[in-house]
């Protein structure tokens, strides 16, 4: 029963492997330059309004966490994991009915939606990589900087966000099983996560459209909350999770119900 | 009992029917062929079978089961094997690698007997395969779970002429051990070779269901005869040859009769060369069947 998970695991291996490999020396680099950002960053706070700061997300960015939780996690895994997760969940039905991989796997006595299923958590190997080298990566860089991070801060600012993963992940995945071309189910999922993340920042630098940012998936992530005042949001974590149950739940409905 | 039973199935998309109203049954213990040129809608109704696509209208049986019933389908797929026309395999994967997926999901009680017959180089990645060991590694999965109904689609296309009979050999052994073997092709040599009873499919429509000995009569050759000089059509055109060109002293057609009545013929010119190979099988179905005739059945 678990042969899919299994292969399917292995093929995300590779991927993964390149991925966190990227966003580890990424954020590597943003460690480097964290010291010459320090002295500048404190004018930058001095020299703007506090609200204006407030609506950029950035605070405190002179102390570790503020950089990391305002800097680092909105770049290296808001946008670029987002937009990965949604990625390669959006080629996991699309390509195999494309290169009629599907027609062999469906001639066994599986389900479709064990198909899906298994496809959908083998999205383990990249979430348990990144958790870990990211988490990591930032431990043994503030580390050498001779800063320190609060280990419980540390370990949920990667707990709350997985469910945003998994929610990137479930947009990929509906659209992997309605759209029959692979390109264009990958690139919608691409340009939808990163605008869904644009409207995020934009929306909330005007207090006029700041309910169009509600509708975003990353409004309901917020490492520097988590990392800077320690505001554990479980049921914003709790929401994503539930929208990614929901949008796993219409793939297979469409899945096992279309034509291959 | 029946090992498929197709029951008015039926195919749209949009105003195209790729299947309409097929009618017809496979019993079990049998090889039936199912034949028609390529586009006919052969592969639709394989698909159909395997509840990869959803009928418009009508239903089939497979082992007993109703194609419609989802949950009931999947179940009886273990006993079922299935070779596709194309064999979307896991590229990046070895042979074995994947023979060991598939063997995961259903089983593989009979992989090494079958590798003896057929030899994939199971330790090379799949994307390395040529056409005919895609083929042999696709016969190995279809076959190795020991199923009791096998489903092929174009099973010897890629295939060189002797591994062609070692697989017409292999599935007759089959079906001597009580196995039902639903076979697609568009050669008509091929199923007039392997098959007990055929289904003649053309644009979607059940143009035909014969016992073989009918089709046997029915065969056809194409033939291309070099004359030493112009052809004399009136003295050289017999009634069992259809879709005669002439040009200068070479001509060609679709030979429909006996070949031994043919050669019989030729030795009575002054012929230089001959080639007698497969017909169009458009050729020969619209000679014997007509454009359109109405499904007959027995």
């Amino acid at each position: 029963m678990t042969a899919i998970l299994r292969n399917e695991s292995g093929k995300l291996l590779r991927g993964t492997l390149t991925l966190t490999g990227l966003l580890v020396v990424l954020t590597a680099f943003f460690f480097v330059v964290f010291p010459s950002i320090q002295e500048e960053a404190e004018l930058f706070e001095e020299v703007y309004p506090e609200y204006m700061l407030e609506l950029l997300g950035i605070e405190e960015l002179h102390t570790i966490e503020g950089f990391v939780g305002g800097y680092i996690f909105p770049f290296v895994w808001i946008l670029l994991a987002g937009i990965y997760f949604a990625y390669i969940s959006a080629g996991m039905i699309s390509r195999d009915v494309r290169t009629r991989r599907l027609d062999l796997t469906l001639a066994g006595p599986v389900s479709r939606e064990s198909v899906l299923l298994q496809k959908v958590a083998a999205l383990w190997v990249p979430l348990v990589a990144l958790n870990l080298g990211l988490a990591t990566v930032l431990f043994v860089g503030a580390t050498l900087l001779g800063e320190s991070f609060d280990l419980v801060s540390l370990a949920m600012v990667h707990l709350l966000g997985t469910p945003y993963l998994l929610a990137c992940a479930g947009i990929g995945i509906v659209l992997s099983v309605v759209v029959d071309r692979v390109e264009t189910a990958q690139a919608v999922s691409l340009v939808l996560v990163f605008v869904l993340w644009l409207v995020d920042g934009l929306s909330s630098m005007s207090p006029d459209f700041e309910w169009v940012g509600d509708l975003t998936l990353s409004r309901y992530y917020d490492p520097s909350a988590i990392l800077v005042h320690e505001e554990y949001a479980f049921v914003d974590a709790g929401l994503l999770l539930a929208v990614f149950l929901v949008l796993l739940g219409v793939a297979v409905l469409v899945f096992t119900r279309r034509d291959i | 009992m029946s090992a498929i039973e197709i029951a008015d199935l039926t195919k749209r998309y949009g105003e195209v029917a790729a299947n309409d109203g097929v009618t017809f049954d496979v019993e079990a213990g049998e090889i039936f062929g199912y034949l028609g040129p390529n586009g006919a809608g052969k592969t639709t109704t394989i698909r159909l079978l395997l509840g990869l696509i959803k009928p418009t209208s009508g239903t089939a049986t497979v082992l007993g089961t109703d194609i419609r019933d989802r949950r009931a389908l999947t179940e009886a797929k273990a006993n079922v094997g299935y070779l596709p026309d194309t064999l979307g395999f896991e590229e990046r994967l070895t042979g074995r690698q994947v023979l060991d997926y598939f063997a995961r999901m259903r089983g593989d009680r009979r992989r090494e007997e079958l590798l003896e017959l057929f030899t994939p180089p199971l330790d090379q990645r799949v994307e390395t395969y040529s056409a005919g060991n895609r083929r042999m590694l696709g016969i190995v999965q279809a076959f190795m779970h020991d199923p009791d109904l096998a489903i092929l689609d174009e099973p010897t296309a890629g295939l060189d002429p002797l591994k062609q009979d070692r697989m017409h050999a292999f599935i007759e052994a089959e079906r001597d051990a009580g196995k039902t073997i639903f076979f697609s092709s568009h050669v008509l040599s091929e199923v007039q070779r392997v098959c007990d009873r055929v289904g003649i499919i053309r644009e979607g429509k059940l143009v035909a269901l014969e016992h073989i000995d009918d089709l046997l009569e029915r065969g056809g050759k194409h033939v291309r005869v070099q004359l030493a000089e112009a052809v004399d059509e009136e003295r050289f055109v017999t009634a069992e040859m259809i879709d005669v060109e002439t040009v200068g002293s070479t001509v060609r057609f679709t030979y429909t009769g006996e070949s031994a009545a043919l050669l019989e013929h030729l030795v009575r010119f002054e012929v230089e060369d001959v080639d007698i190979g497969d017909p169009q099988l458009d050729d020969i179905f619209k000679h014997y069947y007509g454009d359109d005739s109405p499904a007959r059945e027995e």
